[in-house]
């Protein structure tokens, strides 16, 4: 797998070597984008914080893997952390950081050891004079947004607050912060120092009713049903949820190419791929993932907080067979409404699952109705 | 910078948000937890525009060059419904508006909400206090309360707690408000757009006393009340209202109306007093005023060095002292039972009606109304406020000095201080009688004045976080007054709420135009305060004085 | 702030069982955050806890992957086992269950914390094995 390849700091040694404005070039020329789910240009958002101006730089790597169905990150600290490691220092010599985080969600506390080891070895072999300091979360998915990050790394609730200001320019304590996902960071590595680094292959978490769940490295466009060659469901496949916020589409054996998976009314995010066979209700699974979004929510806006249990507790409705078509309608409107009014990345996605639900199984919600 | 503002094209600048420049052009967009110079936080998500086509908030939002923005499209009323629906649905439907100007209510009436479709989840129970009462159930979590009592009073009496649809305002561990450092200064209140936090009432049993034939109820107005009460009438800010207040106070009944202005005088007489005995023994300095209950929590809660070093002043506030002149003094000159005596004052204050429940505190006051109060009494009689005319307060305590009207004011009790403590300690007549220093509203404000060649340097802090400054370096000065809200009482917790800087501005510029129309302005000319120590207490700071107009505060938790 | 609130919290957790209020005033004094904040932030996540819990904190995961597994049949069998529901304690103090959201075990699903470790690939048969250790045990297993 291209993401199990070791640097052993020769990647970091030829980053230094060549400055940062030529790392930076590297990134851009290879094409590295985000891949905690918004896919933005690494190199650009690594050049914003470059031309910040300030006495103090951030480093954060982004290990809150909140993401139901996603679990590449964990697959990466568990097996290459040194890599990691050698990325946040790259990372952090690349915009003048002298100090980085590692922001690791406290579900996995289990991996600290292995981290701090990694840490430890990989920062004193490099000599690079940079600390990395491994905070622990405590169990928020928010916090995997960016700004919400920070306010959890500085003792806050875990809210995010609208950008701009960008974190690139106002970040940690209100100094210029570049937030980059584990697999961005161990990826920055390999890309500075193998020439034959292939942009396009990501990690696939695939999970739910499949009998060989796992991660799978593949191209970004892989068919849905070479995935499904890989993880063998027991039933005929009737859904595909890409996460909880990348919404769901009926099986189609499609390349997830951004257009197609657009075309379905979805978002591709960190490729997790969660299988729902013909023995689930996607009335069911709506039910679950809207559970999962109410108590998720941070609680600061309005569309967000308010709606979310709004949407829940309509979907129980429907569930208990009370509902009407009213509320159907109504549900498609708070749908809508959550996506377009709230403040964060959270609220923005959090009624994907709902809205394509409703487009693709709407007969599954009807089915229910009084 | 160009943009394109409702199809017209305007200019602008980069540094506004698009809220600001909407109001520049004469635009109001509806907001909720925006407040007047604190950072905005873009929690109600009411104040949405559209920023080329896509939904943005107004309060939050910096413009691009050559955008352009639509402040009432239907997608942008549409989105606006439904947030104020949602909000509506977290808010208990059977809202008795019981705040002047509840900001919510307002945008009901303009955003044509034709039905809430989602049932209330809030299930807390109501926090009753004695001063401060809070209904988390109205609660919008707009945030505005905790980041007053953050950002402006530094208490940290609220905060948020529990993550989204559980989150609300509390105390820590779910305490009630008056189990917690809380220095009930009302300021949330002045900020809460709901009514969700509001001061405890006692129109009831001001009502019921005024009932009572047997009794004698006699109401009193602080210095502030005269400046603001106008605008629960609709009057503008800084109308002077003092002959309407105590004609509209008459007709509600009350035997006698009184001015607290005159216990003002006494404290003054007492305080200046007090201060030239310190200057004379060389401390202990710094001494701080402690007319102000809000200020007096916050030294018994987060400043007990100032109780061990002896730094507060051990007079009582104006209306304490006057409360009592009235049990002892008036009762006895008039034959009156002091038992049949009823005290009610009208107080800009919450902290007031905690103040008048200490058992220290022995207080002759009964009942304290807030300026909010006071007007829904005047509502209660249907008395018209507006076209009242003039009567004056009655004159066995009812007459009184510049001195004491400014007490309404940030530094105005230093000031009023100072007129009577460099007469008292130089033998010589003051020419310059106004301290400019000492006022207007900067948060600390300081100066410096020559009484027997000895340097006096005092200062002034209004609003907590301002007083927690002047704190840290109070060893720098001898004498100190704060105002635990900011702007002095004009701006107190029981004043007409949403309150802006300029309205506080007015309020001030009445209360001093009104010390320079009077022909006393120092309060030991005051010729009640004089008859009052020829016959009853002797001198100020005698055993009399000391066993009622004075008294001593203890420490208490700084949670 | 030389160690985070967040760190300061965890570990103060990690020795005392749970956040109490006497617990978060000290915090309070030493590092100069207003009880209020702290009480704040502390009830704002979920593995930050102030309110006593039993020797052991089983947390069950509820997001998709495990639901599609079964992560519901061995919610009800663990309610109708220790006869308590979720976000309850056992009487004898054993056992608290909570739900809680996607751990990042859905490989191998169903899974759980145990003590804020995960247990994965859950069984009925696995579940009483575990069951029956945190009872006879009087220290979190």
């Amino acid at each position: 797998m291209q993401i199990l390849k070791k640097t052993n700091l020769k990647a970091l040694e030829k980053a230094i070597k060549i400055g940062p404005q030529e790392t930076i070039k590297i990134l851009e020329t290879k094409g590295l984008t985000g891949r905690g789910g918004a896919g933005f240009p690494t190199a650009k958002k690594w050049l914003f914080a470059l031309n910040s101006q300030s006495d103090e730089k951030f480093v954060i790597c982004n290990a809150d893997e909140g993401e139901p169905g996603t679990f590449k990150d964990k697959f990466i600290i568990e097996n290459n952390p040194e890599t990691l490691v050698e990325g946040i220092l790259i990372a952090a010599t690349t915009i003048s950081a002298k100090k980085a985080f590692i922001y690791l969600r406290g579900e996995y506390s289990h991996l600290e050891p292995k981290l701090k080891k990694a840490i430890k070895l990989v920062t004193q072999k490099s000599k690079a004079g940079i600390e990395i300091e491994l905070v622990i979360g405590a169990g928020a998915y928010i916090c995997g947004e960016e700004t919400a990050l920070i306010e959890s790394i500085e003792g806050n609730r875990g809210q995010p607050h609208y950008q701009p200001p960008y974190p690139v320019v106002k970040g940690l304590w209100d100094k210029p912060t570049i937030v980059n996902n584990v697999e961005t960071l161990t990826c920055a590595a390999q890309a500075i120092l193998f020439d034959d680094w292939n942009t396009y292959l990501r990690l696939f978490s695939v999970s739910g009713n499949v009998t060989k769940p796992g991660v799978y490295e593949l191209p970004f466009n892989v068919k849905l049903s070479e995935i499904m060659k890989l993880a063998q469901p027991k039933n005929k496949v009737k859904a595909v949820y890409f996460g909880c916020y990348g919404g769901c589409m009926p099986y189609k054996d499609i390349e997830l190419t951004p257009e197609n998976v657009c075309g379905e009314s979805c978002i591709h995010g960190s490729c997790s791929i969660i299988v729902v066979d013909e023995t689930n209700s996607i009335l069911d699974l709506s039910y679950v993932v809207s559970k999962f979004f109410a108590y998720e929510s941070c609680g600061k806006c309005t569309p967000c907080r308010e709606g979310t249990i709004r949407a829940l507790m309509i979907v129980r409705k429907i569930r208990s067979g009370q509902a009407t078509e009213e509320d159907l309608k109504i549900l498609q409107e708070l749908g809508e409404h959550i996506g377009q009014t709230s403040l964060c990345g959270l609220g923005k996605s959090a009624t994907n699952h709902l809205l394509t639900s409703l487009k693709h199984f709407r007969h599954d919600f009807e089915e229910r109705l009084r | 910078m160009k943009i394109k503002l409702d199809n017209k094209e305007i200019e602008c600048g980069q540094d506004k948000t698009l809220l600001e420049i909407c109001l520049q052009n004469g635009i109001k967009i509806p907001t909720l937890c925006y407040q007047e110079s604190l950072k905005p936080e873009a929690r109600c998500r009411v104040c949405l525009v559209e920023m080329d086509g896509k939904l943005v908030t107004a309060c939050s939002t910096y413009p691009k060059e050559g955008c352009s923005i639509i402040t009432e499209s239907e997608k942008v009323m549409k989105a606006r419904r439904m947030n104020i629906e949602l909000i509506m649905a977290g808010h208990v439907k059977t809202c008795s508006l019981n705040v002047s100007s509840n900001q919510l209510c307002t945008i009901l009436e303009q955003i044509g909400l034709t039905g809430i479709r989602f049932d209330p989840i809030r299930d807390y129970e109501e926090d009753l206090g004695s001063a401060v009462i809070r209904e988390d159930n109205k609660c919008i979590n707009c945030g505005r309360c905790v980041k007053t009592c953050a950002d402006i009073q530094a208490v940290y009496a609220i905060d948020f707690a529990n993550r989204g649809f559980n989150e609300h305002v509390a105390p820590y561990c779910e305490h009630k408000l008056s189990d917690v450092a809380c220095i009930k200064c009302g300021q949330c209140i002045l900020h809460c757009p709901v009514g969700a936090i509001r001061e405890r009432e006692h129109l009831y049993e001001v009502i019921k006393s005024l009932k009572d034939k047997r009794k004698k109820v006699i109401v009193q107005t602080a210095p502030s009340i005269r400046v603001t009460l106008g605008e629960e009438f609709g009057m503008p800010p800084g109308s002077l209202v003092t002959g309407k207040m105590v004609a509209a106070l008459r007709k509600c009944g009350f035997d006698k109306v009184f001015d607290v202005d005159l216990g003002a005088d006494m404290t003054i007489m007492e305080e200046a007093s007090e201060f030239l005995s310190r200057v004379k023994k060389n401390g202990p300095f710094p001494m701080i005023t402690t007319c102000c209950p809000g200020w007096i929590l916050m030294m018994e809660h987060f400043y007990h060095e100032l109780i061990d070093n002896d730094n507060m002043s051990t007079c009582k506030s104006p209306h304490e002292m006057l409360g009592m002149l009235t049990k002892t003094y008036y009762a006895k000159k008039q034959g009156i039972n002091p038992k049949d005596i009823v005290v009610v004052s009208i107080m800009p204050c919450t902290a007031k009606k905690f103040e008048s429940t200490r058992p220290e505190m022995k207080s002759g006051v009964n009942y304290v109304l807030t300026t909010r109060e006071c007007a829904k009494l005047i509502n209660h009689f249907k008395i018209d406020f507006k076209n009242l005319p003039d009567e004056d307060f009655d004159p066995s305590l009812g007459i009184s000095t510049g001195a004491g009207v400014i007490f309404g004011a940030t530094g105005g009790v230093m000031e009023a201080a100072l007129r009577t403590a460099y007469e008292f300690g130089t033998g010589e007549e003051l020419k310059k009688i106004e301290f400019h220093e000492i006022r207007g509203m900067n948060g600390i404000k300081e100066g410096s004045v020559s009484i027997k060649g000895k340097t006096i340097k005092f200062a002034a802090a209004h609003g907590g976080a301002n007083a927690r400054k002047l704190m840290e370096m109070r060893k720098n000065y001898h004498f100190i007054e704060i105002m635990a809200c900011p702007g002095g009482c004009i701006g107190g917790g029981g004043q007409p709420p949403h309150s802006t800087l300029e309205t506080l501005k007015k309020r001030a510029e009445a209360i001093y135009s009104a010390d320079k129309s009077l022909k006393l302005r120092k309060s030991h000319e005051n010729p009640i305060v004089k008859q009052i120590y020829k016959e009853f207490l002797g001198e100020p700071l005698g055993k009399k004085s000391e066993k009622i107009l004075h008294v001593r505060y203890f420490k208490k938790s700084q949670f | 702030m030389a160690e985070t609130i967040l760190s300061i919290l965890r570990k103060e957790q990690k020795k005392n069982g749970y956040l109490s209020e006497s617990l978060l005033k000290k915090i309070s004094i030493k590092t100069k955050v207003p009880v209020s904040k702290l009480y704040g932030t502390a009830s704002f996540y979920t593995m930050l806890r102030t309110k006593k819990q039993g020797i052991n904190t089983i947390e069950i995961c509820g997001s998709p992957a495990c639901y599609l597994n079964g992560g519901l049949d061995l919610e009800k069998f663990l309610e109708k086992e220790l006869k308590i529901s979720f976000g309850q304690t056992t009487k004898d103090n054993k056992i608290s269950i909570l739900k809680t959201s996607c751990i990042g075990c859905c490989d191998k699903a169903p899974a759980m914390l145990l003590n804020d470790k995960p247990v994965t690939n859950l069984t009925e048969k696995k579940l009483k094995t575990i069951l029956k250790r945190c009872k006879s045990s009087k220290k979190p297993i």
